[in-house]
């Protein structure tokens, strides 16, 4: 269907986008890794607990770890080969996790789930939690959760804004996988069992538009091209109008969202039976020789992919595993990759911004440009004196989305987000306490 | 992997505006007006610009070299007494001190050697951290003085407003008030003898002779009913400032509008916070006077233009939601314009001042609900009914 335009809202700041480094390049799968080492922290909420021990040997697509709740999701062998380790590892963020270590034999036995055809609305649901599928946007919320919603939905929105610059993953798979994720989107929306299916895509990817128009069921919103247009909130309004209140979920406005590249992995895994194994993720930075989109195995470690991508142009100033706003920086090459990786960044000394924070003006650019409409100065202000309950009340750090918008507009560099972390942590802790 | 690589929390990449960046603008967006004082008054007009700028620079610097210890120089310390003591006891004694005096002599030099630095040290972190904040009051303070204010009166005013107004309440972002408007109010208050009789300024305009004060004198002499022909001056001439008294910085108001043009471009100011400011004034004003003629001269006389661009728009000292703002000026709009009427002397300066003080109080009662705030008030409500 023809394109419309979203919905205005305020907030919001424009970064360079930086995509043209990559957004050429189609994906490439990467020759197998000789050695995976998977996490059993996929998504959100509890670890998997493995189901396989040392020195099993097992197949592409074997189930090697098993969902612990509903908040869980099942982790799957990447390549075949041989389990050499169960061990405790440091993640990107610095938490001790299980890792299972797989050496590959190279023998590429795999071991899909049975392909459905004109799956029911049960079966569906069923599949997207075998094969372990979690929300591809960043947080890793399990699917099968989103595709049971407690209150009546009407609308599915897929969300192809990638308002992250530099990552070019999303826009590549609606590219060459335009059909693919339409029938994704299908799937999603039998199960939700609603007829009314969206795509916000930013007005910046014409070429994806343009490709989604062709499909009579779904409808395209051209989005204006500002960050975090990808925001789930600010997407909902965006294309439909509707504001989803404070501390609820999109689902209590009628509305899900899920990502392109989970569309995608819907659709592999009811049409070839392929569980969630890999993750497609772009390389870029000005510190990397050669920007790429890459298709690789899940827990394909860092240092290997930087590799097959030519290695470091020049030496990086930071380097960032996701998006340059919320990915997270890390010190080292030894980490692995998780379904929800969507970008590895080396970013040049000129690029990162790594300035001395000065002391704060007062400007109110942070609040200018909060998409939640918050006051991030006042956060940073009363944290940094120990006020808890002011720096929550004022700054109203407990809506923050933490897209860092405020951060990046600063012109005293001050370090917002940290402050504003710190507050959500210290009330938590707190709200824990008077319940106990 | 090296150690250069930097781990912080996100966003990794960040706008490349900074302080100093924003204060260059401000900077280039008051050279229109400053130039324009200097063809208007000459080297009145020069000197004083230079006076306060320069005085605003070395009163920041002085404050930051005591404030950061840089006078806190250490010639001796209990070893080199010692050894003193040592040296004298010897010398008493009549043995031989040369070896221990020889030890003191190059305990003495390495003293030295680190005292030194310490001053040195402070100069350079001085340098580290100069946002040109200081010379943009500096420049603001002299463009608000009439011409014939003294270039010593011009310091002490600029000196006050850095060390009093802004570091003693903890530098650059911290100051309570707008410095060069307090420093004004100070010389208004300290020198209004000397500099604002003796110049009888604004007689020019009103013809009586009795206004004591540089700005809005054409307006308050018509509004007082001394010089009650609202026509008598030409608003072309108001506008660009020829054949009137004024500020230095306030009587062209073409320049001023051009760094106002320069400043909304570079989205340094909101381009409708001046304008609230200065429609809400002149609306109050021919409200004041039941006459629409007023209009226009209330907002091209006096101050009012410079403050509403310059001043009111100081990130400190004004509220920071975009509600409070509104409010913000909207009363200093209908404040200037009704204490004009009722004290018929120029009052923006005084106004800044005391809008400054409430900003606090603006920003704790307005304040923008998040995103989404409003709809779950509403179904609370649904759900009470």
């Amino acid at each position: 269907m023809k394109a419309v335009k979203g919905r205005f809202f305020f907030g919001g700041v424009h970064v360079p986008d930086m995509k043209a480094l990559s957004q050429d390049c189609p994906i490439k799968e990467l020759p197998e890794p000789p050695v995976v080492t998977i996490a059993t922290s996929q998504s959100l909420g509890k670890p998997a607990i493995p189901c396989v021990g040392v020195g099993d040997t097992v197949a592409k697509g074997q189930l090697i770890a098993k969902a612990d709740g509903a908040i869980s999701s099942n982790v799957f062998a990447g390549i075949s080969g041989k389990v050499t380790a169960i061990t405790e590892l440091e993640n990107e963020g610095g938490q001790k996790g299980t890792y299972i270590v797989i050496e590959g034999d190279g023998s590429g036995s795999t071991q899909y789930l049975t392909p459905l055809t004109d799956p029911s609305k049960e079966e569906i649901v069923q599949r997207v939690k075998d094969a372990g599928i979690v929300g591809l946007g960043g947080a890793g919320f399990p699917t099968a959760v989103k595709l049971t919603p407690r209150t009546p939905v009407d609308t599915f929105i897929i969300n192809g804004s990638e308002c992250e610059p530099y990552l070019t993953c999303d826009h590549r798979v609606m590219i060459e996988k335009t059909d693919e994720v339409v029938r994704g989107a299908r799937y999603i929306a039998k199960a939700l069992g609603v007829s009314n299916i969206m795509i916000g895509i930013e007005l910046n990817k014409p070429d994806c538009i343009a490709a989604f128009e062709k499909y009579d069921d779904v409808k395209v919103v051209a989005l204006r091209k500002i960050y975090p247009m990808g925001g789930e909130k600010q997407l909902i309004y965006s294309a439909t109008g509707r504001k989803v209140p404070v501390g609820k979920l999109p689902a209590d406005v009628g509305v899900v969202v899920n990502n392109v590249a989970t569309c995608l992995a819907v659709c592999e895994a009811i049409e070839l039976g392929k569980p969630d194994l890999d993750s497609i993720l772009t390389v870029s930075g000005k510190a990397v020789a050669n920007t790429a989109n890459v298709l690789v195995p899940v827990g394909t470690p860092v240092s290997y992919i930087i590799e097959q991508c030519g290695g470091e142009a020049s030496a990086p100033k930071k380097v960032v595993l996701g998006g340059p706003m919320t990915g997270v920086a890390v010190k080292s090459y030894d980490l692995y990759v998780k379904k929800t990786t969507s970008g590895i960044l080396l970013l040049s000394e000129k690029e990162a911004a790594a300035e001395e924070p000065t002391p704060c003006l007062n400007c109110g650019l942070c609040a200018d440009h909060c998409p939640m409409h918050l006051m991030p100065m006042n956060t940073a202000f009363y944290s940094s004196a120990g006020d808890i309950e002011n720096a929550a009340k004022l700054g109203g750090a407990m809506y923050c989305i933490e897209c860092g918008v405020c951060e990046y507009v600063c012109p005293a560099k001050r370090p917002l987000i940290q402050a504003i972390r710190k507050t959500k942590a210290a009330v938590r802790a707190q709200q824990s306490k008077g319940g106990k | 992997m090296d150690n250069s690589i930097v781990i912080s929390t996100p966003p990794h990449v960040k706008s490349r505006r900074t302080t100093r960046n924003i204060m260059l603008d401000v900077l280039i967006a008051l050279a229109p007006a400053a130039i324009c004082g200097i063809v208007y008054f000459l080297t009145d007009a020069l000197i004083l610009e230079i006076t306060c700028v320069a005085f605003a620079v070395i009163a920041e610097f002085v404050y930051f070299f005591i404030a950061k210890g840089g006078f806190n120089m250490h010639f001796n310390d209990g070893e080199s007494r010692q050894l003193a003591k040592k040296v004298a006891q010897l010398k008493q004694a009549g043995q031989p001190y040369e070896e221990a005096a020889a030890a003191l002599k190059e305990k003495k030099a390495a003293l030295k050697k680190a005292a030194l630095a310490k001053p040195l040290g402070v100069c350079k972190m001085f340098i580290k951290q100069f946002d040109f904040t200081s010379v943009v009051t500096g420049l603001i303070l002299a463009l608000i003085l009439p011409s014939t204010a003294e270039w010593y009166e011009a310091a002490i005013g600029s000196a006050f407003a850095i060390i009093v107004v802004k570091m003693v309440f903890g530098g650059t972002g911290k100051n309570i008030a707008n410095p060069a408007a307090v420093g004004r109010v100070f010389m208004f208050i300290s020198f209004a003898i000397t500099t604002y009789a003796a110049a009888n300024f604004g007689a020019v305009i009103d013809g009586s002779g009795e206004t004591l004060t540089s700005g809005a004198t054409y307006l308050s002499g018509a509004m007082l009913g001394e010089n009650p022909d609202v026509g008598a001056m030409s608003l072309v001439d108001l506008f660009l400032g020829t054949g009137l008294a004024g500020c230095i910085g306030e009587t062209c108001k073409l320049a001023l509008i051009a760094g106002y043009v320069y400043l909304v471009v570079r989205r340094v100011i909101k381009w409708w916070q001046p304008a609230l400011y200065l429609v809400v004034l002149g609306l109050m004003t021919a409200l004041l006077n039941l006459d629409f003629a007023f209009f226009l001269p209330s907002i091209l006389s006096g101050g009012a233009m410079f403050g509403a661009i310059f001043m009111f728009t100081d990130y400190v000292t004004s509220p920071k939601g975009v509600f409070a703002q509104i409010a913000y000026y909207g009363i200093a709009g209908l404040l200037t314009a009704v204490l004009r009427h009722l004290t018929g002397i120029e009052v923006v300066s005084f106004v800044i001042v005391l809008m400054n003080l409430i900003v606090p109080l603006l920003d704790m009662w307005i304040r923008r609900k998040p995103f989404g705030y409003k709809r779950e008030k509403k179904n609370k409500e649904v759900a009470g009914k």
